[in-house]
């Protein structure tokens, strides 16, 4: 009960955001944010199965292309292009996923960064279909929404682009949810806790850590095309190395263990360094602290500190009923 | 039921198993033992897949299943508990039956997913068959116990409970005494005969003698990797081989 | 190609080997043979070269004399790593994995802050080529073939003969019990980060004579590192100087024969092709 209270709480205070700032620099930010927390989710949502790719990055951008170019040289509507840069990214996550998955642990995080890495490295090469190192621009926006007689949103501000985003985020999350409360999400952590116990009751642990891994990568690419809707163009190195490492931050700072977790650590470690914008050379050192703070204090990161929090004050409030 | 040939197993230069022949039948509680490290629980990772032999083949009723992946040799119907993790320890007990019952019944992608009026039944069907092993083994009324938190007896017992939730034609046990102290012995010694008067084909690996004489119908007895005897309880308890195995040359 | 040409590539092939075995040896003991989740392998390597640059660049000290030092100073780094980072986090990989980032963060800041984010560069020493078979090959390449060769040769038999060597090939199978037979865990720990960040260090001096260095190589030489370990067989250190030899080789000769778009992309792909049909490596066990 009080949990999802928070949660509305929480979505309420979202959808009203940009009337409470509404500077292009602010909304800018909170499309960030929501971003961060579709890509920190479905990050946790891998993690789940037991291993933690870094190939987030080169999915984002894989997806930002593949909208770009079928938008731009197919014609297709952008949410065409939208659903479908996603599912190309599953298809080229589950067939990298095959040999990865095979590999334990660091070995799957670092190989999946070298994926990455490549995804950087073909786009930079590849010219006559990526446009090469500098990319491509005067990507189309979203198609215009018309519903006759009320309204027309032709995404020509950001508080439009805001409340797109707003949608597919929810959109993901509602289906990420979904899959981790399924039998499949049971499936995941069991393989997670015990994996030689789960093969030999009959699951196919190879076939599930793909598909972790491919449906946690789709929905990287769906951001990735957003992303390169939103802002009319995308380069190779817009999603690199830096960027994966970060969205692992904003998970494991927020709290592996829940749900709530990514969401809290996106929000929060995508609006502070904004904040104290002189301070941006410092980011990363900042964020070192905060999970060095996780590690040795706050194990559940911030989502355990938020419950925590609100079981203390919500103690202190029920003592003075008494 | 089961059949073995010639099964072998290198470890580059080292023989794990060597050359093992035997056979299972059908509605037999059949023993395998051993001194420490002769190789059995290697034997049992070749049986169920786990490692690939480097010779030799394992049929299980009339099928060759020799390498086949783990979770296909499940598939079959050869189910095996395991020495060290043998339960998901954040799981609750009923959670651990819950995901045990992945074969049995099959539960598809979409069904689960979209909740569909056939996936809730399964889920019932999931929930009332969980319950039912838990209560055959005992563990019913630890049911919403976190895994890790049970004793260790306890823990051992709700391997074999995952094991059934598989639904097995042949159910491999490797020592499911392990650390069990006496009544809990007795106890699951009763539950492995309850099963088998139920009609279960079990292989057992276990180091109890008391129980395995007792319990066994017939007995294999491998040491440094090689069959050195096979046969009734009195027979190998007599046996030269396995005595001298055991307890050094010097006492046959 | 001309044999000229076709020896030159060998020789680029070979130059590149040398330090991918490095990079791979010292990743294959500190990853696989102590089993520590050290990310951050790839700062270790960058950590060096700056080292080395700031030594010859702005001491003006002797190269060789710099890389001695680099790998003293660095490889002491790494004992000091597996002391206050690793050694309390040994069986939480995730931990683990969660320290190694944020030093992945606080090295790449550092040495970003100090000395700024443009590619740097400092002469080898060795200049000139030498002649053979009607073709010039450049000392500096040639060196570093030598070099790296030589350390190779050192540390095998280290690793075979001496008994330190030897309780790091045991610890790494069966850690109790070579804890049982006395042998003293922390300190080979320690010896193994000393070592694997050494070679590290040696790696990122090297390279850093030949071409330029920056904040963000570091990310490089760990994920070819991982593919030459992936490729010869995971733990495994003959595997690891078999892995950075081909893909050396590759990498070298490769650019020369095809785009070099493609010859980038056929490292990775040899990482999949090995993944799906023998996924233990060349040289590994199951």
């Amino acid at each position: 009960m009080k949990r999802a209270f928070s949660s509305v709480l929480l979505a309420a205070g979202l959808v009203v955001l940009p009337l409470v700032a509404s500077g292009p620099y602010y909304i800018h930010t909170f499309i960030l944010a929501m971003m961060n927390i579709a890509l920190a989710s479905s990050l946790r949502l891998i993690s789940l199965s037991g291993q933690i790719p870094l190939a987030h990055g080169g999915m984002a951008t894989i997806g930002a292309y593949m909208s770009a170019l079928l938008m731009m040289k197919l014609g297709l509507s952008s949410w065409l292009s939208l659903i479908i840069a996603g599912l190309g990214v599953a298809l080229i996550a589950t067939l990298v996923g095959y040999p990865f998955v095979r590999l334990k642990g660091v070995y799957f995080t670092i190989v999946t960064a070298f994926f990455g890495e490549m995804v950087v490295l073909t786009a930079q090469q590849w010219q006559s279909l990526t446009g090469g190192s500098g990319g491509v621009y005067g990507i189309p926006g979203p198609d215009p929404i018309v519903v006759p007689g009320l309204f027309t949103i032709d995404f020509s501000s950001k508080a439009e682009f805001y409340y797109l985003v707003l949608f597919l985020v929810a959109v993901n999350l509602a289906f990420i949810y979904a899959i981790e409360k399924s039998r499949v999400g049971l499936t995941f952590s069991g393989i997670k806790q015990a994996d030689s116990l789960a093969e030999s009751s009959g699951i196919d642990t190879i076939g599930f850590k793909v598909l972790a891994f491919a449906a946690g990568s789709f929905f990287a690419g769906i951001v990735g095309a957003f992303y390169s809707q939103y802002i009319s163009a995308i380069a190779p190195d817009s999603f690199g190395f830096m960027f994966t490492v970060y969205t692992l931050v904003y998970m494991v700072a927020g709290g592996q263990k829940s749900f709530m977790g990514p969401i809290l650590g996106a929000i929060v470690l995508t609006l502070l360094p904004e904040v104290t914008r002189s301070f941006k050379e410092y980011v990363p050192f900042f964020f070192a602290a905060v999970l060095i703070a996780v590690i040795f204090f706050v194990p559940d990161g911030i989502a355990g500190l938020a419950l925590r929090t609100t079981w203390w004050v919500s103690k202190k409030l029920g003592m003075k009923h008494a | 039921m089961l059949e073995i040939r010639g099964l072998t197993k290198f470890f580059g230069g080292l023989e794990a198993v060597s050359n093992v022949d035997m056979t299972v039948q059908t509605g037999q509680i059949m023993g395998l033992i051993g001194p420490n490290g002769a190789g059995k629980t290697t034997f049992f990772n070749l049986l169920t897949g786990v490692i690939r032999p480097t010779r030799g083949s394992v049929i299980f009723e009339g099928e060759d299943i020799t390498g086949k992946k783990p979770h296909n040799v499940a598939k079959k119907g050869m189910i095996r508990t395991f020495q060290a993790t043998n339960i998901y320890p954040d799981f609750t007990v009923l959670d651990n039956i819950v995901l045990s019952c992945h074969l049995r019944p099959g539960v598809g992608f979409l069904e689960t997913m979209l909740h569909t009026r056939s996936g809730r039944r399964k889920d019932r069907e999931i929930l009332d068959r969980s319950l039912a092993i838990l209560r055959e083994v005992g563990l019913d009324g630890l049911a919403h116990v976190t895994a890790r938190n049970l004793a260790h007896g306890h823990k051992r017992t709700l391997g074999i409970a995952a094991a059934l939730a598989c639904g097995p034609k042949l159910l491999m046990l490797d020592e499911p005494l392990s650390g069990m102290n006496g009544e809990e012995v007795t106890e699951t010694m009763k539950l492995i005969t309850r099963l088998w008067e139920k009609g279960m084909t079990i292989l057992l690996i276990e180091h109890n003698m008391r129980a395995t004489m007792s319990l066994c119908h017939k007995i294999v007895v491998i040491s440094f990797g090689k069959k050195i005897a096979e046969g009734t309880p009195e027979e190998i308890k007599a046996h030269p081989e396995v005595v001298k195995a055991y307890l050094g040359a010097g006492h046959a | 190609m001309s044999m000229g040409g076709l020896l030159q590539s060998l020789l680029n092939g070979l130059t590149l080997g040398g330090i991918y075995i490095l990079v791979a040896l010292g990743l294959t003991l500190v990853l696989s043979i102590m089993g520590i989740v050290q990310i951050s392998h790839g700062e270790i390597y960058m950590v060096g070269a700056y080292l080395v640059y700031y030594m010859v660049a702005k001491l003006g000290l002797n190269f060789f004399a710099s890389i001695i030092i680099a790998t003293l100073l660095v490889g002491g780094l790494g004992i000091f790593l597996e002391r206050v980072c690793f050694r309390s986090f040994r069986g939480d990989p995730d931990r683990s994995m969660t320290i190694a980032i944020s030093l992945t963060l606080v090295f790449q800041s550092i040495v970003l802050f100090i000395a700024g984010g443009k590619p740097l560069s400092y002469p080898s020493p060795f200049q000139g080529v030498l002649h053979i078979f009607g073709v010039a090959m450049a000392w500096n390449r040639l060196v570093i073939v030598l070099v790296g060769f030589a350390l190779l040769v050192v540390l095998f038999l280290f690793i075979t003969y001496s008994r330190r060597g030897q309780a790091m090939l045991a610890i790494s199978q069966e850690r109790d019990g070579a804890a049982l037979q006395g042998i003293n865990i922390d300190f080979v720990s320690a010896l193994a980060m000393f070592l694997g960040c050494g070679l590290a260090a040696v790696a990122g001096g090297l390279i850093g004579s030949l071409f330029s260095i920056s904040p963000t190589m570091g990310s490089f030489a760990l994920m070819k590192g991982i593919a030459c370990i992936i490729l010869g067989g995971l733990g495994s250190l003959p595997g690891a100087v078999l892995g950075g030899l081909i893909l050396g080789l590759i990498d070298g000769i490769l650019p020369s024969l095809t785009t070099t778009h493609i010859a980038g992309l056929v490292g990775f792909a040899t990482i999949i092709v090995i993944l799906l049909f023998r996924p233990q490596g060349i040289w590994g066990h199951e």
